[in-house]
């Protein structure tokens, strides 16, 4: 029986895998290079994600009318910069559901779950990892940036926390 | 519920685009399809310029390793020949230099717009190819082999996939909001590309140099049925 959350992978802003667990047996057991190398290609397609945004070229129009528009009227309105596109957010398959989370400082958060949960579900699921990573990892001062990370305190926060999200549901 | 439909790929199982085709008013100008530009196993025959399917950029690779391939006979025939004989084959090999870089510089001058947007598609095309490519391997890695990568969704769009058993690869974008489009891209293939495409009999197996899928009859009928979601 394969439910709720199945695995967290983190990636670090150069594309390595700093962390990897699975909680569920709903995914196939990879071995550690296969993980590393699909931290690489998850960096590498995220990229590209991002670059192929459709609707580009259609913002940065309305930006500039938009602009035009503010300076005309005489608002001293500061022209505020696009946003800039975001990479992959969520991949559905037939098995599982994967959501990604890029922090302002490029560090990615993969959340496999299986293919029942929600959108609001796996956000919740996911804030609550960053906070468990904000405050177990980078509050470490032993924890080296861009390492693995080996902080068990915040291995034993994540599985109790997981654990009671799985079997609450 | 209308859904905005950006875009429409179509790869062959030689992970060739054989059908592209944009529905997205930033590329409302340009409403023709674009195949994909020869892969680099088919530069030895360069399209005519007029048939501009492949890109200007490719132009300059094709410019460039003609020139790579024309200097070395040229050099050892200079080496071997007299005095007189080489000063020509160097103004040969000066000509033919002058030549690729004029070549390639006429195309991507004349190109202009029109090239820019193609070679543009060509490559978004190719990007969508890597990206759906690794995240299908990606998924049935982890989640055996048979499972089948759906979709992705970003902030800006969403790309729905669907491969069939031969590895015929649609893929296309719409609003980032759209419901699962599977089925759509089901319709597709069944109603359409076997209808149109593999049931003609004129209509090549293989496609071969970029040339792409140019049957009336399947591009009325996707526009039609796409716009009708629309």
């Amino acid at each position: 029986m394969n439910r709720g959350i199945l695995a967290l992978i983190v990636i670090n802003k150069a594309g390595g895998l700093i962390y990897n667990r699975t909680f569920g047996d709903g995914l196939n057991q990879l071995n550690t290079n296969d993980y590393l190398v699909l931290a690489g290609t998850f960096h590498g397609v995220h990229a590209i994600t991002a670059r192929l945004s459709p609707v580009k070229a259609v913002q940065a129009q309305q930006n500039q009318q938009h602009q035009h528009t503010s300076s005309s009227t005489g608002g001293g309105v500061v022209p505020s910069r696009p946003e800039p596109p975001s990479g992959l957010e969520v991949l559905e398959s037939e098995n599982f559901r994967l959501q990604c989370f890029n922090t302002m400082t490029g560090t990615k958060f993969l959340l496999f779950t299986d293919t029942l949960q929600t959108n609001a579900n796996a956000d919740v699921a996911m804030r609550k990892v960053y906070d468990l990573y904000s405050d177990y990892v980078m509050k470490n001062p032993f924890y080296q940036l861009e390492m693995p990370i080996r902080c068990e305190t915040f291995d034993r926060k994540l599985n109790s926390y997981i654990r009671e999200l799985n079997s609450s549901r | 519920m209308p859904i905005q439909v950006y875009s429409l790929y179509i790869f062959d199982r030689h992970t060739q685009c054989v059908y592209s085709k944009l529905w997205h008013a930033a590329a409302a100008h340009q409403q023709q399809h674009y195949p994909a530009p020869p892969s680099s196993s088919h530069n030895a025959h360069p399209p005519p310029p007029s048939s501009s399917s492949s890109s200007s950029q490719q132009h300059h690779q094709l410019s460039t390793s003609q020139h790579q391939q024309q200097l070395p006979p040229a050099s050892q025939h200079q080496a071997t020949s007299s005095l007189t004989n080489g000063s020509n084959a160097a103004a040969a090999a000066a000509a033919a230099v002058a030549a690729a870089n004029a070549r390639g510089t006429v195309n991507s001058g004349s190109g202009g717009n029109y090239h820019m947007t193609s070679a543009r598609a060509a490559d978004d095309a190719k990007l969508i190819f890597g990206a759906v490519f690794s995240l299908r391997n990606m998924v049935r890695k982890l989640g055996g082999d048979d499972d089948a990568f759906i979709s992705y969704r970003t902030g800006q769009y969403k790309l729905h996939y669907y491969e069939t058993p031969t590895n015929l690869r649609f893929a296309m974008l719409t609003e980032p909001g759209a419901l699962s489009m599977r089925n759509v891209l089901h319709q597709i293939y069944i109603n359409l590309w076997v209808e149109y495409v593999v049931k003609n009999p004129l209509a090549p197996t293989e496609h071969k140099g970029g040339e792409g899928v140019r049957n009336e009859m399947f591009e009325m009928g996707l526009d039609k049925f796409i716009r009708g979601l629309m």
